[in-house]
């Protein structure tokens, strides 16, 4: 059963409730991925916020911490497949950089479904919205995140 | 002399032998190192009374000379002060000094070709306050009656002026939350073999106990200091026994062991309500920075990530500091301890930290501070 499917048939902690998603993208990769995804009308919920870097490697993990202590419910990672980044190996560093980093996260107790890595190409805009999905499935079940500041949706 | 050999040694200056930890060696060792110009300076422990003292950079001999003795309830931290500063110098250091050392070298704030590292092995150190706490409520005593301190069969001995011992063992008073610092009870590094030259009382047999050091050459430059010492006339030596060698390996083993049972007894997995954790310890953080200062593997200076995005007034619920912390010593994390000991907040920092460094070097298979092994972050082959 995919995350989407066992969303349908379990009750959502939060009815109504739709979860905010920060998800940093590549400029030559997953940025173009999430594009795909709208011109091929894949159809995906509103819970998503892009932002857009040159390239994976600028994500800095005080990004990812700065969303989540915004209010972010999840960060996803993405950029080009490994051997496709367009300044050689930018994601190559993205990935080092992701293993601290998700270590950190989960060692506070935050649930491994709100930080996410995903290797998305530009043509790739199915399984950019597909991901999507999923994600904001898996959150709707969780309910909102407990590093979220008092009073932010 | 080389790498590898061992010997028992001592000062050959009685006054200095005797008030040594143990024989005087490494005293009259930078002393000799200094005298023969073989560095510019040496760093020495400068006691203000009983339980305080601070770490100095000196040229004068005789300051060296009068800095003999171990002091149990003095974590000092060598490697901030020597770091940036270009010195060609010898100084002595525990396990947790010699890896903040040598994690300052990796960053390039300390020059290990000039830096003689005279290690010391070392069971724990204590936390002035507690120590003063600890012995108005275990001992009974006046913290300013104290004259002197030592350790001795598992026992934690202060004489007090009046010539009276006071001994209680360190077992009883670490059941009460007093001895030594908790990150010493599960720190592992009970001989630095990460130094120059490692140096203590272990191994030290028969007639010479309390009058001798026993000494491990771990480097070039730990067999040159010591060659100098000798040549200069300062210390004397000679080949350990048989006995001593296996009774040093045996003590050494037991105590590695102690400290991963404690390892195991402070981390206790936390399987719900983590977050919840970090924040009420985090709680009462004045954001006053020291923790930072004083950490020995950092070395960012004033302006820092941790510090440039961090804003009281965003009132998040993980302080930015603290987080961006975590993340930054999850490979550097040395657990020195020194945080929590200058903590005005009495946060348990190093607990903290480790919770977040143990998996990650676990993981990673990188001890850092032991070697000169770069972070496995920069290690790593990119686009292979
Ligand atoms: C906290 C502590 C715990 C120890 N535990 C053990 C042990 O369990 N087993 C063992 O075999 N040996 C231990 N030692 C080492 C031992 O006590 C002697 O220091 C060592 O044998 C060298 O003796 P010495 O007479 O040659 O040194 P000395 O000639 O007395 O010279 C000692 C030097 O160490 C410096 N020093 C004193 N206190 C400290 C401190 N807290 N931090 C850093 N530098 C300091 C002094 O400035 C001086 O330069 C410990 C030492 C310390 C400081
Ligand atoms: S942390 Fe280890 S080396 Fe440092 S003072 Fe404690 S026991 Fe000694
Ligand atoms: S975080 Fe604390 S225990 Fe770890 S190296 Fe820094 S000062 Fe030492
Ligand atoms: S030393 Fe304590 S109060 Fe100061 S910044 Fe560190 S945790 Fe906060
Ligand atoms: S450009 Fe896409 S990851 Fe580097």
């Amino acid at each position: 059963m995919s995350a989407e499917a066992v969303a349908a048939t379990t009750p959502a902690k939060t009815d109504g409730w739709e979860p905010k998603i920060v998800a940093f993208c590549c400029n030559w990769c997953s940025y173009g991925g999430a594009d795909s995804a709208g011109m091929g009308r894949f159809q995906q919920p509103a819970s998503t916020r892009i932002i857009r870097v040159m390239c994976s490697g600028r994500i800095d993990p005080l990004h990812v911490f700065n969303a989540f202590l915004e209010g972010a419910d999840a960060v996803l990672v993405t950029g080009c497949h490994i051997g496709d980044c367009h300044y050689v190996n930018g994601n190559d560093k993205t990935k080092i950089k992701y293993k601290y980093l998700e270590n950190v996260v989960r060692e506070l107790g935050i649930e491994k479904e709100r930080l996410q890595l995903n290797w998305i190409s530009a043509s790739e805009g199915e399984r950019f919205a597909n991901f999507i999905r999923d994600v904001t499935a898996q959150i709707k079940k969780l309910g909102p995140s407990p590093l979220k500041p008092e009073g932010v949706a | 002399m080389q790498k590898g050999e061992m010997y028992v040694g001592w000062s050959t200056k009685d006054d200095v032998r005797k008030r040594g930890g143990s024989g005087g060696l490494v005293t009259s060792m930078l002393a000799a190192a200094l005298e023969k110009k073989f560095v510019d300076a040496v760093v020495v422990l400068k006691k203000i009374n009983e339980f305080e003292a601070v770490p100095i950079i000196t040229s004068d001999v005789n300051e060296v000379l009068n800095s003999a003795g171990s002091l149990h309830s003095v974590p000092s931290n060598f490697a901030k002060l020597i770091a940036n500063r270009n010195l060609k110098v010898a100084l002595p250091a525990k396990g947790c000094d010699v890896r903040g050392i040598i994690e300052q070298g990796k960053r390039n704030a300390i020059n290990l070709d000039n830096t003689f590292i005279v290690g010391l092995n070392c069971g724990g150190s204590m936390h002035p306050v507690v120590t003063r706490e600890m012995l108005e409520v275990m001992y009974k005593i006046k913290p300013e009656d104290v004259h002197g301190e030592e350790i001795e069969k598992g026992k934690l001995i202060f004489e007090t002026k009046d010539g009276k011992e006071h001994a209680i063992t360190i077992d009883e008073l670490e059941e009460k939350g007093y001895g030594r610092r908790e990150s010493c009870r599960y720190c592992t590094i009970k001989v630095p073999n990460n130094s120059d030259i490692a140096c203590g009382n272990w191994g030290v047999t028969g007639d010479l106990v309390g009058k001798a050091t026993f000494v491990e050459i771990n480097s070039e430059k730990g067999a040159k200091l010591l060659q100098n010492a000798v040549d200069a006339g300062y210390v004397q030596v000679q080949k350990p026994d048989e006995k001593g060698v296996a009774m040093r390996a045996k003590i050494k083993g037991v105590m590695e062991d102690l400290g991963k049972k404690w390892k195991g007894k402070v981390f206790v997995p936390i399987e719900n309500g983590r977050l919840e954790y970090f924040r009420k310890e985090l709680e009462h953080c004045i954001d006053c920075g020291a923790c930072k200062t004083v950490c020995p593997t950092c070395s960012c200076g004033d302006v820092s990530k941790c510090t440039e995005y961090h804003f009281r007034g965003d009132a998040y619920k993980m302080s930015m500091y603290h987080l961006v912390r975590f993340l930054h010593l999850a490979d550097a994390c040395i657990g020195c301890g020194q945080c929590s000991d200058v903590c005005p907040a009495d946060i348990p920092l190093t607990r903290l930290y480790r919770r977040f460094a143990n998996p990650v070097q676990e993981q990673l298979k990188y001890e850092p501070g032991m070697d000169m092994q770069k972070p496995p972050y920069f290690e790593v082959k990119l686009n292979e």
